[in-house]
């Protein structure tokens, strides 16, 4: 079937198998192989992306569901103001070790920055508790993101 | 230069950085094995779905193997592809590959293989308990030198079991190859911590009919803490003979089931260990230690595994009187392999829960029996090894300070008195010998590779690869640092067996301890030899010189002598030494342990970079919880694990707070640093909770199933 | 397998009329691509449902809130009918799954899978939720107490849909309440014990007490039993064998992988005695 989207920004149209996966889509379809593979059931985030807005993990979003809606993957995000700024963040803290699940890490605090943006802890933990990192042990990743939230509100 | 930041962090996030599958070509095909689904049996018959036109696939079976089919290891006795009896459940007899990714998978799942079942062995107590399942290496260390046991000595004696771990690594196992039928060779993309052991898997499964093999890793590792040191080779000429047959590149990447199901884990471990302790002194006067790991199916690399178990697991007390004996058993699983901390885990696991055990049998404290017997200068390993310093003193004595240990252990025991819910404090000891065991490092004599370049960019060359761990950056800063060249004009070659020589696998905390170390002695050496004050206007006034290339290997000091056959001698030249206590709260209703606070004090001797040493330390100390609390990998009578769904990882709502401080970071050496914070914080947990509860468990990790056996067996 | 996108309700329950296979409905699709991967589902009549409006949203009517069953977690979380009328509703789905699966989990999803360990049933047990269920006959009302009947099955006919469900927006007034996930780890975990609570103790005697339990049973469900003996009892003259003993007998936990069944009585009788404040 035809399947219409906007991704990154700009308006797509694809002919795709209404049960595709919307990570293979990206993967094959478009090359955007920032969105990551890990473990393929939604336990790990490596493959979030936004869709309409919202944090998915883009393993279980099918084609069907991605008709008409809007896609934002890292790549787009990355490029940003935000975004940007909030790679700083992680890079001066030297967040990021093997940084297969990271691209998923930026997705998920990209929308908290931006929905909610809280410097608490307890909220930080809870907005990035569907991305698993068996690297860092995450405690980077929180005072990188506290950083950030302290930026984007001088930034505001 | 303090803490650089890392070359490749912000191409990571941003998703431009290219792991295995990001790497696309136009006629490349796909590949996967099929394997095993049964523990041990003959195979009998195999069927095809009949719906597919299996033309378009190409197989390859053990019989299509021009070289020799055994991966080679440590001990050879791996088979890339299965011939009649397979042995484990995951274990490789076909290769297959198909142009088409979706056609592959569904025709793989359609697959059956009949089977001749016979008798197997996946039980981890079923393997160790049982004397009859030891196979292959043996090793012992024989420091017994007293005859006699007092009568006032108290005896303690104990066994413990310590479970399988998954390293997890989030990128799964992923390989391409390469055939260049024009000029005979096979070119080798791979996932992987040590190329050079791939290009001997690749050669070995080829043998004469290539001429030769290179093996590159990808840009990004996506992980590998030991996961990725051994079962690549595996993947790797598997896939070398698809494309070889096919003549197209082939690409296999592991489906997560798969990679869980097949691949390497820690080894499961039996330790039973018996200790006499004179009471007036509180000294520890005799150990008797029996080490016995599930090698799994194969030896593979355990033996190596097996030599560092046994070195590590008496702990760091200087015992008078020691025996340790080392065995391997052999089990009906995949091969248990690499994982962080390679034994060591296991042993401290062990031993530090056995002081616990004693303190509480005699009815002292923790600390007062630790203060008793911990390394002091002069001691001996069970080696003979001398220990010539009180490093390790200083981490216990520091870590007991900022976690305020000894007013917490009352508060606690106050507060327990009226709630049903316990709080506990714990502590444990851990050392980590940096580098090869014993002579390893002579043999492996390890080459590195340095080219200045005309404009002054300093390019280096080691097959050493950067998994996350930050390696490339910090290496290159310690050649920068030592000549105070610019950081920013230094590259690290990715690593390439036609590229980079071999400066050893990446591996047993040895990249910075060693290679690094080689760069910072090349580099002033350099400054030594052209008396430069700046090398960058060296080579704008030298320029013609230039480009240079400068080699150099590793020699091992000739002080550094271990007799492999007695296993007395120096077993690691340097050791980083580390003490941790860790606080917990028990929820007496669900019998969960819930971590509140890890401190860590470890000293790894300089610190290169404290950022990415911190993020190490804190990462492999998260790993070491959770190896304690909650990661096992098999259940009695359920079997293994399949998928990060019943293989559950920490999230970021179950970490507690870690706290980490370096002492002696202004010592000359830059120590091993990968492995040691896996090592030790599993007891200190277990610790804290027979502080908190008063209850003894032997068995790890202590899942509140565990706990809940426990208390009722004990009521 | 036959892929249908039906164009609105109607539609998609003319479809279901005449559907000789099963019927498999795509919605949020959380659980059924992990279904589809595990090969679990093979052959049958696939309907995506997932943007059937009259299936969505959340609605007040008179004393009756209407969640429509696409209604995603999401949406439950930052609805402020639910945070006006069901805190505790909205306090236990905190705790159901990553803020990366809420945004495509369906209510409907949950309840309509019927696996022994879903998350939602329990809460909305104690909330004594109703059902309703839809097919070209028409809509009848079902009490989500009856509509599980064994493991996996449920009154849902072939032909049929969970259309929404309802909630009495006094269902949780008053109340003292519990819920409680018991999983290997905070998030992204199936449950090995779910225990919800409603109470309210006057005087040190029980007004009025409801209890429902998920991964403890074929399908989660009220302990009808143990809140009999519970009711209108004083607090003191609770005796805890006596609950021991109608537990016993109400849940029939299981071992596996994730947990043991000795394990899963325990907790679930300690959560239930803390619950009522008991000393154990």
């Amino acid at each position: 079937m035809k399947i219409r989207f906007t991704l990154n920004g700009k308006n797509v149209v694809l002919e795709s198998a209404p049960l595709k996966r919307l990570l293979d889509i990206l993967r094959e379809d478009y090359h955007l192989f920032g969105t990551k593979e890990s473990c393929g059931e939604g336990e790990c985030g490596a493959c979030t992306v936004l869709l309409d807005g919202k944090p998915v993990t883009s393993c279980l979003v099918n084609a069907i569901h991605v008709n008409g809606k809007k896609v934002d993957t890292v790549e787009g995000l990355s490029k940003t103001k935000l975004g940007k700024m909030l790679i700083d963040c992680f890079d001066e803290t030297n967040a990021v070790q093997c940084g297969f699940c990271f691209p998923g890490f930026f997705v998920s605090t990209y929308y908290y920055l931006l929905n909610d943006g809280d410097n608490d802890l307890e909220k930080i933990k809870k907005a990035l508790s569907g991305n698993i990192c068996r690297c860092t042990g995450y405690q980077r990743i929180f005072d990188s993101v506290k950083i950030a939230c302290a930026r984007k509100k001088v930034g505001e | 230069m303090g803490s650089v930041r890392k070359f490749d962090s912000k191409p990571k996030i941003n998703g431009s950085w290219k792991f295995l599958d990001d790497y696309q070509s136009e006629d490349m095909i796909y590949g996967n094995i099929i394997y095993s689904k049964c523990h041990h049996g003959i195979i009998k018959d195999i069927h095809f779905p009949n719906d597919f036109n299996i033309s378009e696939f190409t197989f390859v079976y053990a019989k299509d193997i021009p070289g020799e089919n055994i991966v080679p290891e440590p001990v050879s006795d791996q088979l890339f592809l299965a011939v009649n009896e397979v042995f484990h459940y995951g274990q490789p007899i076909i290769g297959v590959a198909h142009p088409n990714k979706v056609t592959l998978t569904n025709f793989i799942k359609k697959i059956k293989i009949d089977y001749e079942e016979l008798p197997a062995i996946i039980d981890i107590k079923e393997c160790l308990d049982n004397e009859k399942n030891h196979f292959g290496r043996e090793i012992t260390i024989d420091h017994r030198t007293r005859d006699e046991i007092q009568n006032s000595w108290i005896r303690h004696h104990n066994v413990y079991y310590m479970p399988h771990q998954e390293q997890a690594y989030l990128e799964p196992q992923g390989v391409i190859a390469e055939y260049d039928k024009q000029d005979g060779i096979i070119f080798v993309r791979i996932t992987a911590q040590c190329p050079y052991y791939v290009k001997s898997g690749v050669e070995s499964m080829m043998g004469s009919a290539v001429n030769d093999v290179v093996i590159e890793t990808s840009e990004g590792i996506g992980g590998a803490f030991g996961g990725k040191e051994d079962f690549p080779s595996l993947l790797a000429g598997i896939c070398s003979l698809l494309s070889y047959k096919s003549g197209k590149p082939v690409k296999i990447v592991l489906d997560r089931e798969d990679d869980i199901k097949i691949t390497t884990k820690r080894h499961p471990a039996r330790i039973e260990i018996e200790s006499y302790t004179d009471p007036a002194t509180k000294k520890i006067e005799k150990i008797d230690i029996d080490y016995r790991l599930d090698a799994g199916a194969y030896q593979t690399l355990s033996p190596v595994v097996l030599a560092r178990g046994v070195l590590h697991t008496a702990g760091g007390y200087g015992f008078p009187d020691s025996f340790i004996r080392g065995r391997l058993f052999r089990s009906n699983t995949p091969p248990n392999g690499a994982f962080r901390g390679f034994g060591a885990p296991q042993g401290f696991a062990a031993m530090e829960a056995h002081i616990d055990g004693i303190a509480a049998e005699m009815d002292i404290t923790t600390i007062e029996l630790r203060k008793a017997n911990i390394f002091n200068n002069g001691d001996e390993f069970p080696t003979t090894q001398k220990v010539t310093e009180e490093n390790l003193i200083d981490c216990f004595n520091k870590v007991l300070e900022i976690s305020d240990y000894q007013k917490k252990l009352k508060s606690y025991a106050q507060w327990n008195k009226n709630h049903k819910d316990k709080k506990g404090i714990g502590v444990s000891l851990g050392f980590h010998g940096g580098g090869f065991t014993g002579n390893g490092e002579k043999t492996l004599n390890s080459e590195i590779k340095v080219v200045l370049e005309k404009n002054a960019e300093v390019k280096i060359f080691v097959a050493n690869t950067d998994m996350g761990q930050g390696a490339h950056t910090t290496l290159a800063q310690m050649f920068c640092e030592a000549i105070d060249h610019p950081f920013e004009k230094t590259k690290v070659q990715l690593p390439n067996t036609s590229k980079t020589p071999n400066s050893g696998p990446t591996v047993a905390s040895r990249t910075i301890y060693i290679i690094g170390n080689l760069l910072k002695q090349l580099a002033l050496e350099l400054k030594k030899k052209y008396k430069f004050d700046k090398l960058e206007s060296y080579i704008i006034e030298h320029n013609s010189e230039f480009p240079l290339e400068l080699r150099k290997n590793y020699i091992q000091p000739t002080s550094v002598f271990f007799d492999e056959e007695s296993y007395r001698g120096i077993a690691y030249k340097d050791y980083s030494w580390a003490a941790c206590v860790n606080e917990i709260y028990f929820h007496a209703d669900t019998y969960q342990i819930e971590l509140i606070e890890s401190w860590n004090v470890l000293d790894i001797g300089r610190v290169v970079n404290e950022q990415i040493a911190l993020g190490q330390a804190e990462g492999g100390i998260l790993q070491g919880l959770a190896y304690g609390l909650s990661e096992f990998f098999y259940k009695p009578g359920f079997g293994r694990m399949s998928g990060f769904t019943d293989y559950t990882l920490p999230t970021t709502l179950d970490i507690p707070k870690i706290v980490i401080e370096f002492i002696h970071t202004d010592s000359v050496t830059a120590k091993g640093l990968g492995e040691i914070p896996m090592d030790f914080p599993a007891p200190a947990l277990r610790n804290a909770f027979l502080n908190a509860t008063g209850i003894i468990i032997d068995e790890y990790p202590l899942t509140p199933e565990v706990i809940y056996k426990t208390i009722k067996e004990q009521k | 397998m036959q892929f249908n996108k039906p164009k609105d309700l109607n539609e998609l329950l003319e479809n279901l009329s005449i559907s000789q296979k099963k019927n498999y409905f795509l919605a949020g699709g959380t659980d059924i691509n992990v279904q589809i991967k595990k090969e679990f589902i093979k052959d049958g009549n696939f309907y995506y449902i997932n943007e059937i409006d009259e299936l969505n949203g959340i609605k007040r009517k008179n004393e009756k809130v209407h969640v429509g069953a696409l209604t995603t977690y999401r949406e439950l979380l930052e609805s402020d009918t639910i945070s006006e009328h069901f805190p505790f509703l909205q306090r236990s789905l905190t705790n159901f799954a990553s803020p990366l699966l809420t945004t495509m989990a369906t209510i409907g999803g949950n309840i309509a899978n019927g696996s022994p360990t879903n998350d939602v049933t329990p809460p909305l047990l104690v909330l004594d939720a109703e059902l309703e269920l839809i097919s070209v006959a028409g809509i009848r009302n079902v009490s989500l107490t009856s509509f599980f009947t064994g493991y996996k099955k449920s009154l849902l006919k072939k032909d049929e849909i969970i259309k929404g469900v309802v909630l009495s927006i006094q269902a949780e007034n008053g109340y003292e309440t519990l819920y409680k996930k018991v999983g290997a780890r905070k998030t992204l975990t199936i449950a090995k014990v779910a225990l919800a609570g409603l109470k309210k103790i006057k005087e040190g005697k029980i007004d009025e007490i409801k209890l429902a339990v998920g991964s403890l049973n074929e399908y989660p469900r009220r302990l009808d039993k143990l809140e009999e003996y519970l009711n209108n009892i004083m607090i003191r003259d609770i005796n805890k064998n006596t609950i021991d003993e109608i537990l016993s007998k109400e849940i029939t936990p299981i071992s596996d992988l994730r947990s043991d069944k000795e394990y899963r009585y325990r907790v679930c009788l300690n959560l239930i005695l803390s619950f009522l404040g008991i000393n154990h």
